[in-house]
């Protein structure tokens, strides 16, 4: 898979059209607002470490209307409210131009007030489960159309699987996501009692019933598959259990919506091989811009590290914003807003990403299998699928859309044809 | 479609086939596309085009193809077999089986069969393999034909059952064979004496068979009509809702749709004139009692359909009969299969309850494991040891250290053991020296000083080992599990745990009552002025019985880390369910402690299986009642007597 | 002889009169007042922190006079939060909804309102029902009352099952963390109907006052915390002192004793317990609409032994000493997180702050336990002393 741009993101990449930079005042500020302590520490560290990768290589590339970009770096130390309080020190007391941050919902929730009160902005770049839009959040993770659904298309139609369990951790992406899948799968003629849902805590170790109560739902002769929303580290003891009651993929088929290269460095992967994940991308994706950004990931942090889907998310959400300021010719929020929206850069996985009206980006949806050395091999590959802030499947959500360029509304009610509110519901 | 491409495969490996038309490479080049990213439905035209040529290499091709050996060269997309011989990289010619001499390895693009493509290959190649000399690709075929079942597949597996060498694989055949026969063997009485067959075998496949004859639909009609073979008729109020019933009539068009609040909402709004309708101010349209009387007033002039009432609805619920019917239509077969489901279901039930029953006892050894260290310092030294999950943490980590350097699973665990146990008595001997000595006589300061020890070692992990979870592999003879039969299984790693933690009640009841350190242990207990005065030393004993908490706390933390997970957070985790675990057992008395993480093990497990989607649930009721128990039994199960229960 | 209690303790004019002081510095240097010298974000963090100095002293009662080490205070803080938050996002929600669906075509009715709020309030949790729990949501005062009765009502049945049982010491200790800890769990479920993980968010902005600016509303907040801090203080000092304060702690010191005395141990006890979880429920009330969000993580068992230890730094026996520990140790850790302090190059490795402040911490809590029992309200009295 190759395509024509990869130049281009060569350069954005590596800065190899190095511009001079002009004397300037001020530097002109990006906040990073990820865990560095704390229990979501794991995750986002990562995502500091990758905007900080970003901004080097930008000011190597002559930094942004002739100034250099300088990262404010917070540590919110996985307490939300903490979030909420960071997001407002970052835009009044260090005056920031923009944020990139936040991994759970519940921290992009803290933040969400203080935004739209302080009209910040702030790029968002994980998976999330919808069901909302903000004026001063731009969404760079996938959205359940661009991974949930997709997902469970694929076990549909290419494994047949007929009988599902849902098993999330208990917290609100596995449940609305669970939601919107089990209101799309009835939808689907799948029986609401072939759909077995499970929540277990944060770090749940103690997997043998419940992977027992998954092997018996095979009882009727049907195919069955399960959609895997645990979370973090509760993924290595099921795994583990899985692996040691002997299920292969062949057997019962696992996609998983939280895996990522990331997660599975801490596991032996052996055992797992053939099991799925779906993102927006995988360090395995082909392509000569994918290829450069692993090479100076692992130039910065060492030979052993990888890259994953929030990364990606970052990459783009960086660069396009990078090229927004570029063309409003300044960093004022509603300038480069507006500058945002239909913004194209290409993605790692070849083709291009799009900002839509809709605060989120139009991407393709990759499923992988696990491979034995830690890795996905891509088996399915869609063509860019545009993100959707309210799901079509639920029926309170249908009615509503998002337009903050022609409508200036992220809670349009298309029955009523009204702004529900402006701003967000957190 | 299955079903008529492995015919035709059959049929032309039977019928000799006529002089080849065009090379496979040909027909590949027309696919190219489905060929390199195949899809479980685009497949079979692949597969089609394939059977119709009649070509003697399409064989080894599926299999390569299935097996991912299938590369495309980018160049002039060509496909080879790429197959590695003596570790280098070989292109061999699809057609010819020749190598091919030079070829760029980037240039290569890999067909990827997604995991329903490979199970949709398998399923063609099932009859050439069944009594192939290669033991393995005869049990893929088995395997294959378990997944899923297919009428075509009853004769050729049968034919192969005679030709079986292998013993085990010949059962394996049999037993599938009868599983195909009680789904499509050509006659009733075949197939009933096949389900009778059946009966009795736990295993989930034979319920699927059964289950897949059981199959119902339900069905609604005035009266049931004669020919059916109805399963059951269903009871309004206990098998379905009058909603649910209601909404059947709809469904099946036998009784109007209801009209719901919006579409009452809708119907008004649509009829609204001159600031009213059906008479009705709109202003006053707030209460859904107004919106009735107005929306009645509109059906009357006929604009709207009525509402449904409720005695209409009760009505035509009592006028219609609601019951499930087989897709099956013989009786004789259901009756068979539902006798032969119900004897298996009865066994059923009573393995998966002594298969909980296993699961809460490894569940029990878990948190006694966790918690016996834990024994020891707080109930027999009475030292509250918050740090004490940090503990298991070290041990872990130790575990994981000893794997980088020792690459042998099994020896690694052996270093590893003895290794954990060594540096958390250490740590513990340390603590104890520096901090605890001191506190000996304020224990709720105790708490709050391991508790700073608690966060400075966690935040110490992390900043050492990375936030990252690690990995930490059981060796190879731990893998899989120990299963009883098809419903009853349990994993090695958890009968370890649960060896290990009984090893471990041996071992401390060995040592607290027959050596000398125990003796001199329970006197200091007891009476540390009077073991002082008769020569025992308390503080090298207060020393070593810490020492020898912890220590025990850093073997169970390699164990806990080999079955779930090794982070700088995993301390936290058991913590507090280790301090109930000893609390509800009885402080100062092993055996309370075991009896504790049996009581939390075996509750847990019951109320899960209560509720079993939410084991949040479970886990928050678990803790309330221990709340409750110790209300009422503040001493625990095992509570001590006498003078020593004297706090 | 009955000596009023202020000259028993001249402490409370002490911290009152420096309570004061501080309110109207802050204050007038606040954003509000256009000087602009302390930050809208610094007013809440100080806002906050007096919320914490006054759970810290009901802690010091509990734990510092009258000797329960409740590790479970936290958990009513949380719901005064709770409570509190309810109201906030109803009320906010309520105005939102009302305000577009009255531009439709006919006026909704009371059940179209309520699916309306209850859709804003729980989609993100995926559901829409309205669980029983927010029942008096709309109102309140009635939400304000429950401020006060569930923590106390929750205290008054844990508290009366535990002392009747004459469960102490330790066992009350971990009875009292698994009381949290339950309450964690069980609030971390969605279907406990507060919204599971994600807890309540957005209550930084107060219904009805949406034109008021956050400076005006965050620096209002930080006096009513100050006051009720000022006030929490004046009630426990009297609490503490007079003969109510000579029982509770005789039964700090040797309960046994005081029973034998004919003292009804129990009563003494579960008043404590209860008035303390009050004043706790209210200041979390104070707390959570500064912060701006509650969630289930907020009452895990750690966040209270974290009160202990605050109590313990400030030293324990003194209410002065709590709220001092409570302010120290939670602005110390917020300047090191928050990257305040400089990195120390020791040339072969840098010192990070974020990484290492935890390690410092835990291990100043040993060396506090160990050498300055009295913690840093020991250092006052030393002070005190010497001048006399």
């Amino acid at each position: 898979m190759k395509f024509k741009t990869s130049a281009f993101a060569l350069t954005a990449l590596l800065g190899s059209t190095a511009i001079a930079a002009a004397e300037c005042a001020d530097p002109i500020k990006v906040g990073v607002l990820h865990s560095l302590s704390g229990t979501m520490a794991i995750s986002e560290t990562t995502l500091k470490d990758t905007m900080e990768l970003l901004i080097e290589n930008q000011n190597a590339a002559g930094g942004l209307l002739g100034c250099e970009i300088e990262a404010v770096v917070v540590d919110p130390a996985s307490d939300w409210p903490l979030f909420a309080e960071k997001a407002r020190e970052l835009l009044t007391v260090s005056e920031v131009d923009v944020i990139f941050g936040s991994w759970t919902s519940v921290s992009r929730k803290s933040a969400l007030p203080v935004l739209e009160e302080l009209n910040g902005l702030m790029f968002y770049p994980v998976q999330y489960e919808g069901e909302e839009s903000s004026k001063n959040v731009f969404y760079t993770g996938a959205a359940p159309n661009q991974q949930a659904i997709p997902a469970t298309d694929y076990l549909l139609e290419e494994l047949g699987v007929e009988k599902f369990a849902l098993l999330g951790t208990d917290y609100v992406y596995p449940r609305t996501t669970n939601n919107i899948l089990e209101s799309y799968l009835l939808s689907k003629g799948i029986a609401a009692e072939d759909i077995f849902v499970n929540y277990t805590p944060f770090g749940q170790s103690d997997w043998a019933t419940i992977v027992a109560d998954v092997v018996a739902l095979g009882a009727d002769g049907k195919q069955v598959g399960v959609i895997s929303t645990i979370n973090g580290d509760a993924n290595i003891g099921f795994y583990k259990e899985l692996a040691a009651a002997g299920i292969s993929a062949d057997d019962i088929p696992v996609v998983a919506f939280s895996v990522g290269e990331e997660e599975l460095s801490g596991l032996d992967t052996s055992d797992l091989v053939g099991h799925l994940a779906a993102w927006n991308y995988f360090q395995s994706a082909e392509s000569d811009a994918n290829d450069a950004w692993v090479a100076a990931w692992k130039a910065k942090m060492g030979e052993d590290r990888v890259t994953n889907d929030p990364m990606e998310a970052h990459y783009i959400g960086f660069n396009m914003w990078v090229n927004a300021v570029n063309e409003a010719g300044t960093t004022d929020v509603d300038a480069v807003r507006t500058a945002m929206y239909g913004q194209e850069f290409p993605n790692l996985t070849g083709g291009t990403a799009v900002m839509l009206p809709n605060h989120h980006l139009a991407k393709p949806v990759l499923i992988g299998e696990i491979t034995a050395d830690g890795q996905f091999d891509i088996v399915s590959q869609t063509s860019e699928v545009p993100g959707d802030a309210w799901t079509d499947f639920l029926p309170e959500s249908a009615v509503l859309m998002s337009d903050w360029e022609t409508l200036g509304c992220g809670m349009y009610n298309t029955e009523t044809e009204t702004c529900v509110q402006l701003t967000s519901n957190y | 479609m299955l079903r008529l491409i492995s015919l035709a495969l059959a049929l032309w490996l039977t019928v000799p086939v006529t002089a080849a038309a065009q090379p496979l490479q040909a027909i590949l080049q027309t696919h190219q596309d489905e060929v390199l990213q195949p899809g479980r439905r685009t497949v079979s035209v692949v597969m089609d085009d394939l059977v119709a040529s009649g070509l003697p290499q399409a064989l080894p091709f599926l299999e390569a193809w299935r097996d991912r050996e299938i590369v495309q060269r980018g160049s002039d997309g060509l496909f080879f077999r790429a197959a590695s011989i003596g570790g280098t990289l070989t292109l061999l010619d699809l057609d010819t089986g020749n190598a091919i001499e030079e070829f760029d390895a980037d240039d290569l693009t890999e067909a990827r069969p997604n995991g329903g493509v490979r199970r949709a290959i398998g399923d063609a190649l099932v009859q050439f393999q069944l009594s192939d000399p290669d033991i393995t690709k005869r049990q893929t075929a088995v395997e294959a034909i378990a997944r899923s079942m297919d009428s075509s597949q009853l004769a050729p597996l049968a034919a192969s059952i005679a030709s079986e060498p292998d013993p085990v694989l010949k059962e394996t055949k049999t037993r599938l064979a009868g599983m195909l026969g009680a789904l499509f063997a050509d006659t009733a009485a075949a197939r009933i004496a096949a389900i009778e067959a059946l009966s009795g075998d736990l295993s989930v496949d034979v319920r699927a068979v059964l289950n897949t004859v059981l199959a119902t639909d339900p069905q609604v009609a005035v009266t049931a009509s004669e020919d059916a073979n109805v399963a059951r008729i269903l009871a309004i109020g206990e098998d379905i809702t009058a909603i649910e019933a209601y909404d059947r009539l709809i469904a099946a068009n036998l009784a109007p749709a209801l009209i719901s609040g919006s579409d009452i909402r809708a119907a008004l709004v649509e009829n609204i004139a001159n600031g009213a309708v059906g008479g009705v101010p709109v202003a006053s349209l707030n209460t859904d009692g107004a919106r009735a009387v107005a929306y009645d007033a509109l059906s009357a002039q006929g604009i709207v359909p009525p509402r449904v009432t409720d005695a209409e609805q009760a009505a035509a619920i009592a006028a219609h009969t609601f019951y499930l019917q087989y897709s099956e239509a013989d009786a004789a077969i259901t009756d068979a299969a539902d006798k032969a489901l119900t004897a298996i279901e009865a066994k059923v039930a009573l393995n998966q309850g002594i298969d909980l029953g296993l699961d809460a006892l490894s569940l029990a050894s878990i948190y006694f494991l966790a918690a016996i260290g834990l024994a020891i310092t707080f109930g027999v030294m009475g030292v509250i040891n918050m740090a004490h999950g940090e503990f298991i943490m070290m041990g872990a980590y130790t575990g994981f250290v000893v794997q980088q350097f020792v690459p042998d699973y099994t020896l690694s665990i052996i270093i590893a053991l003895p290794l954990a146990f060594s540096i958390t008595f250490g740590a513990g001997v340390a603590m104890e020296r520096l901090v605890i000595r001191h506190l000996y006589h304020r224990p709720l300061e105790t708490l709050l000083a391991t508790f700073g020890i608690s966060i400075a070692l966690q935040q110490l992990a992390k900043n050492i080992f990375g936030t990252q979870a690690r990995p930490l592999t059981s060796p190879e003879w731990l893998d899989g599990a120990l299963v009883f039969n098809d419903v009853v299984a349990i994993s090695y790693i958890r009968i370890a745990i649960f060896v290990l933690a009984l090893l471990f009640l041996c071992l401390i009841l060995f040592v607290l009552k027959r050596t000398r350190l125990g003796l001199e242990v329970r006197a200091v207990t007891q009476n540390p002025g009077m073991a002082a005065s008769m020569g025992i030393n308390p503080d090298r004993i207060n020393m070593l019985t810490f020492g020898l908490g912890s220590g025990i706390a850093g073997i169970a933390g390699v164990a806990i880390g080999l079955y779930a997970k090794v982070t700088s957070e995993m301390g936290a985790d058991y913590i507090v369910q280790s301090f109930m675990t000893v609390v509800v057992g009885g402080v100062g008395n092993v055996w309370g402690t075991l009896a504790g993480a049996s009581l939390i093990g075996f509750l847990q497990k019951g109320i899960e299986w209560l509720n079993p989607s939410n084991t949040l649930a479970a886990q928050t009721y678990m803790i309330l009642f221990i709340i409750l128990f110790i209300q009422f039994r503040p001493k625990g199960i095992v509570a001590l007597k006498g003078r020593a229960a004297a706090d | 002889m009955h000596r009023s209690f202020l000259s028993q303790n001249p402490s409370v004019l002490w911290f009152v009169a420096t309570l004061a002081v501080f309110t109207v510095i802050v204050t007038l240097l606040s954003e509000v007042t256009g000087v602009d010298m302390i930050s809208t974000s610094f007013v809440k963090t100080l806002g906050k922190t007096l919320c914490l100095c006054l759970v810290a002293i009901a802690m010091d009662v509990v734990w510092g006079y009258c000797g329960i080490l409740s590790l479970g205070h936290f958990a009513f803080f949380g719901i005064g939060g709770y409570a509190i938050g309810m109201w906030l996002m109803y009320a906010r929600t309520e105005g939102i909804v009302i305000e577009s669906l009255s531009s439709q075509p006919i006026p909704p009715t009371p059940s179209e309102i309520s699916d309306a709020i209850g859709n804003q309030i729980f989609g993100v949790v995926g559901s829409s029902e309205f669980p029983w729990i927010w029942a008096f949501a709309d109102s309140l005062f009635l939400q304000l009352l429950m401020v006060i009765v569930v923590p106390g009502l929750l205290a008054l049945v844990f508290g009366w099952l535990a002392f009747r049982s004459r469960v102490t010491g330790v066992y009350l200790s971990i009875l009292t963390q698994a009381m949290t800890l339950a309450l964690a769990l069980y609030l971390f479920q969605n279907d406990s109907g507060l919204r599971g993980n994600n807890g309540l968010s957005g209550l930084q902005n107060v219904p009805g006052y949406e034109d008021v600016s956050q400076a005006t509303i965050s620096i209002l907040f930080f006096i009513a915390s100050a006051f009720a801090l000022g006030a929490g203080y004046v009630f426990f000092a009297w609490i503490v002192s007079g003969k109510m304060g000579s029982v509770v702690k005789g039964i700090r010191d040797n309960e046994a004793r005081v029973r034998f005395l004919g003292y009804h141990v129990e009563s003494y006890k579960l008043f404590i317990f209860t008035v303390t979880a009050v004043v706790a429920g209210i200041a979390g009330a104070l707390y959570y609409p500064q912060a701006g969000i509650i969630n289930p993580g907020e009452v895990a068992p750690i966040a209270s032994i974290y009160l202990a230890v605050w109590v313990a730094i400030g030293g324990r026996g003194r209410l002065y000493g709590a709220a001092i520990g409570a302010a120290f140790v939670s602005l110390l850790s917020s300047w090191f997180t928050g990257g305040g302090a400089p990195n120390i190059n020791l040339g072969f490795y840098v010192i990070q702050w974020t990484d290492w402040w935890l390690v410092l911490l835990g291990l100043s809590f040993v060396a506090v336990t160990l050498f300055f029992p009295k913690g840093i309200g020991g250092l006052f009295d030393l002070l005190v002393r010497k001048q006399s």
